[in-house]
């Protein structure tokens, strides 16, 4: 398949499964791992595009489902684009469309056409289908656009996910052959099989012969223990194909993103440091910091020493006590610093990666964050242990 | 003492006769603009006169970030006591260290004007927020402001965001000297709790904000201001300890039956007792430490008295180490716009021409029009604020259609309200040719800013009081031109015929708000463990300080037995708006507008 895009591995980890590169996208370059902040509805709360460059941030991810409702397909065409709409000159990513239905609406029901669902007004019977979504996707005009999946819950067990990974390899084939634009927007395969190896291999033999420019694994949407979770990704990782992106849907906290990237994953996205941040809780290195509670009121440093967002370098955490929540400036605050904190986590995972010093910095990592050795998270130290860094026995080297 | 602060007044380059005679274009800064330590760094703006001060709630300018603020020309910015002082100060500034925290500021001392990253800007600070209080933008929806008590011989009574808070002078000169603003207002009585003050609380009201004011002049040269308060305050000790004595004696007396010795002891204190009444007190003077460094503006009152603001205005002007006027219109706010002019033009023709004033409210640009033809220098940017709340982007020009802006625009409208279905499709600036972040190279359109009113992002108020601002710095600027040159009458009269008024404030959102907002609402209903303080609107949150921030898209979680993926799947946002559905499978979209009056 045509694809629009090119994948420069710079760098491999000695010792993990993780590369750093460089994902030269329509809208310009994008350093792998990479972390995409999520600008639902064509904008990222708040901020504006001249800050969000000012962050660093190379690629973020549209909604397809929320941009279709408003400002609504026939607009984007006229404009020219999301990109034009919101004034955003680097790299957009748009999703599906699928899962807001399936998980928004009651009365979805997914057949072999698409999500069909009754339109809550008059009843009427109404379907996404994955031409549809390819439609809207293409009028939306991101740089990487995802095929519509059939997306069960990895909760579920039984033939129900057999049968969503197949159909989600006959939805890819009707993607691609729906896809107006593969010169210039890129459609990433979801690999389905929920938390069935056999099932998951099967998904990856059959989509890589699709050969779309770029893989994502999906159908990992929370609930399942993050143990399975991790094995999953690893296997998922270890089939996929090497000289292609792989971008792991949804995820995630700080200690996720780490831990993916050492099994191998290059791309993420996750509303939880925006969403947060409306809540007056900021990201820093060693924990997360509720500046709501009263006993930031005479804590008088920044957020978070040596970041270099606009947050750290004006205010203190006594100031920002009074106007989170309260007033937006302290909503767009919080928001800028912990998308920094994520990019800059993602930054500096890439060079240890590169300086070939990753475990040293998963160890550090770790140890700023969950101080403990007993508190590490169990799945996370099995995860690590797969690929040769052992957390708790092993050392952090200078 | 020389004053901190520097009033430099321009000649016109044409002189004109008439009305407008009065109005004069001046600078007004820092007599030291740069501070000397460590390395220069901060250099505070001047502030071009007829000239405005930033509004700020909370210490913040709304909406917008430290870097988006400095894209603004205004020089300085108006940060109310009432909004910033916590509970427990003064006592708790002692927690504050000396020098700023923020490594980028190592070694500066740790003013208000570090702690609210307003190095740069020339900060004002006066005690209460007196647009808000006035009324005169009163968001819609947000209740009146509250009538206060009254202030009394010994406090002042500030309305904060965690209620109602009495704040003597000894804490306000506390503050003061903490704080070291710019600029501080003088505690006056301005009265709060009443728009129809008798003239008996106005004469107080002036009686009492000019003691204050002899008070705080004292205490600013390092001398003691407070010596009769505390005189006053030991008189009244000493009394309750004698009564006290006495009672205490006359029990015992009792008990022990020894009234007759007891009378004799008394009569023995009267003579070689520690009190006797009409004697004078020595009270120790306290050094204290001046703060001549800060300048003093001070409110000149009245209320609706031609006589007291004729009072308070002569009195006020002989006062040496004023450095500028706040004309006080609180009292006024029932009243129609020419009175209230009327009054503050009585108090400024007994204010001495040479010094700064500032007034509050009447900040429209054709109130400001009339307010420069007075002689008035400074006013507030709560004008651009209340119109980005109402959703609103501002047309208007002052003087010669600029060049650039298109004539089919139809710039004959004030402002454009941006909720309008009409802006949904329009791809074009809200004014071509402006150099605000928002409009500058087309980056930003009136769908887009249409779409983000009718999706809830925050990032629609960021660009409307970008631009908004903006529009208000231009329009100063060009007033200031047309005093220079002589043109503000004719300018003026042409600004009338061309824009007509503000029209007036209704108390209804517009329907479109009205739709989002429900739903919204809805959705946070439905949120698990919804955390409080959270919930709020735009238009709503700023209007009323101790509301939350807006609120956007992602506060929903998603739709049964998907609680547990919350955390998880997070890159597909829950999106919980109804009607929607219909929009993404049809192949003829509707309208956004049609989209968002669906809830579901």
């Amino acid at each position: 398949m045509k694809s629009a895009l090119k994948w420069d591995v710079v760098a491999k980890c000695g010792t993990t499964k993780a590369r750093a590169a460089v994902l030269t996208l329509p809208h310009g370059p994008v350093n792998a791992p990479v972390f995409m902040p999520v600008g639902t509805q064509g904008t990222l709360k708040g901020i504006t595009p001249d800050q969000i460059e000012g962050l660093g941030c190379q690629i973020m991810l549209n909604n397809t489902y929320h941009l279709g409702l408003r400002p609504g397909q026939e607009l984007l065409d006229t404009c020219g684009g999301a990109h034009v709409f919101q004034g955003w000159n680097r790299n957009l990513l748009t999703d599906s469309g699928g899962f807001q239905m399936v998980s928004l609406l009651k009365l979805a029901e997914i057949t072999e056409k698409g999500v069909q669902f009754e339109s809550p007004h008059d009843g009427s019977l109404m379907l996404l289908t994955p031409e549809h979504s390819m439609s809207l996707q293409n009028s939306i005009g991101a740089d990487i656009m995802m095929q519509l999946d059939d997306v069960v819950s990895s909760l579920t067990t039984g033939p129900r996910v057999e049968e969503a990974m197949w159909r989600s390899i006959r939805w890819l084939d009707r993607c691609i052959k729906a896809h107006k634009k593969p010169e210039s927007q890129n459609l990433f395969a979801i690999i389905q099989g929920g938390l069935d190896p056999a099932l998951r291999k099967q998904c990856i033999e059959e989509m890589v012969k699709r050969d779309t420019p770029g893989y994502a694994i999906g159908g990992l949407s929370g609930g399942e223990e993050k143990d399975k979770f991790w094995r999953v990704v690893s296997q998922c990782t270890d089939l996929m194909p090497r000289e292609k992106p792989i971008y792991c849907m949804g995820v995630g906290y700080a200690e996720d993103l780490v831990v993916c990237v050492a099994l191998g994953v290059d791309m993420f996205d996750c509303v939880f440091p925006t969403r947060t941040a409306r809540f007056g809780n900021a990201l820093t290195a060693t924990g997360t910091l509720s500046l709501r509670q009263a006993k930031f009121k005479d804590d008088f440093r920044p957020i978070e020493e040596g970041c270099d967002c606009i947050a750290c370098k004006s205010y203190t955490r006594a100031y920002l006590y009074t106007i989170v929540t309260k007033e937006t400036v302290g909503c767009h605050l919080i928001s800028i610093h912990n998308t920094a904190y994520q990019l800059r986590l993602m930054r500096q995972v890439r060079e240890s990666i590169i300086e070939d010093r990753f475990p040293q910095f998963i160890h550090k990592f770790f140890k700023d964050l969950f101080v403990e050795k007993t508190a590490y998270p169990e799945w996370a130290v099995n995860a690590l242990k797969s690929v040769n860094v052992d957390l708790i026995q092993g050392e952090e080297q200078p | 003492m020389t004053s901190p602060l520097k009033f430099q007044i321009k000649q016109a380059s044409t002189k004109t006769s008439g009305a407008g005679e009065s109005a004069r274009c001046g600078t007004f800064a820092l007599s030291q603009p740069a501070s000397t330590v460590p390395d220069q760094q901060h250099v505070k703006r001047t502030i071009e006169t007829p000239g405005c001060l930033m509004y700020s709630q909370k210490g913040a300018v709304p909406h917008l970030t430290p870097d988006n603020l400095r894209q603004q020309s205004f020089g300085g910015v108006n940060v109310s006591l009432e909004h910033i002082l916590q509970t427990d100060q003064p006592g708790s500034f002692s927690k504050w260290p000396e020098t700023s925290p923020i490594s980028q500021f190592n070694g500066y001392k740790f003013t208000l004007s570090e702690y609210l990253r307003l190095q740069d800007l020339i900060t004002f600070c006066d005690l209460r927020d007196y647009s808000f209080a006035a009324d005169t933008f009163r968001h819609p929806t947000s209740p009146p402001a509250k009538k206060l008590a009254s202030n009394t011989d010994h406090h002042t009574v500030l309305s904060t965001p965690k209620g109602i808070r009495q704040l003597t002078l000894d804490g306000y000169l506390k503050t003061v000297r903490h704080y070291r603003p710019d600029v501080v207002v003088a505690m006056a009585d301005t009265i709060a709790e009443t728009t129809t003050p008798n003239e008996k609380r106005v004469r107080k009201s002036v009686e009492r904000s000019l003691k204050w004011l002899d008070q705080i002049l004292l205490e600013r040269n390092g001398q003691d201001g407070t010596i009769a308060d505390r005189r006053v305050e030991e008189e009244k000790k000493r009394r309750r300890e004698r009564k006290e004595k006495k009672r205490n004696a006359a029990a015992a007396a009792k008990a022990a039956g020894e009234q007759q010795e007891h009378e004799q002891k008394q009569e023995q204190d009267q003579v070689h007792g520690e009190y006797k009444k009409g004697e004078e007190i020595y009270i120790e003077p306290i050094p204290s430490e001046p703060w001549t460094d800060v300048g003093l503006f001070v409110t000149v009152g009245g209320a609706h008295l031609e006589e007291s603001r004729v009072w308070s205005a002569q009195e006020t002007a002989k006062k040496e180490g004023v450095d500028g006027f706040v004309i006080d219109t609180l009292s006024l706010s029932e009243l129609d716009k020419d009175s209230r002019l009327k009054h503050v033009q009585t108090s400024l023709a007994h204010l001495p021409e040479n010094k700064p004033k500032l007034l509050y409210g009447l900040h429209a640009p054709e109130d400001v029009l009339e307010a420069v033809a007075m002689g008035i220098d400074l006013f507030d940017t709560s004008y651009p604020f209340q119109l980005t709340e109402d959703g609103k982007a501002s047309l208007y020009y002052y003087g010669p259609r600029p060049a650039g802006q298109d004539k089919s625009n139809s710039n004959t409208l004030r402002s454009i309200n941006l909720w309008d279905d009409e802006h949904g499709d329009k791809f074009v600036p809200i004014l071509e040719g402006c150099g605000c972040y928002a409009c500058k190279d087309n980056k930003h359109t009136r769908a887009y800013i249409n779409h983000l009113l009718k999706t809830h992002e925050m990032l629609a108020t960021v660009l409307l009081m970008g631009h908004n601002m903006y529009q208000y710095s231009q329009f100063f600027t060009l007033v200031r031109e047309s005093i220079q040159d002589g043109t503000l009458q004719e300018n003026s009269v042409a600004f009338g015929a061309t824009f007509g008024k503000e029209p007036i404030r209704t108390l209804e959102k517009h329907p479109n708000q009205v739709i989002v907002e429900a739903a919204l609402q809805k959705r946070n209903q439905r949120l698990d463990g919804a955390e409080e303080g959270v919930v709020g609107v735009i238009g709503m949150g700023s209007a009323v300080p101790s509301l939350g921030a807006a609120v956007g898209a992602e506060d929903v979680e998603m739709e049964d037995g998907n609680k547990s993926n919350k955390k998880r799947h997070e890159s597909d946002e829950a999106g919980e708006d109804g009607g929607s559905k219909d929009e993404v499978v049809e192949k003829k979209v509707k309208k956004a507008a049609e989209s968002s009056s669906s809830p579901l």
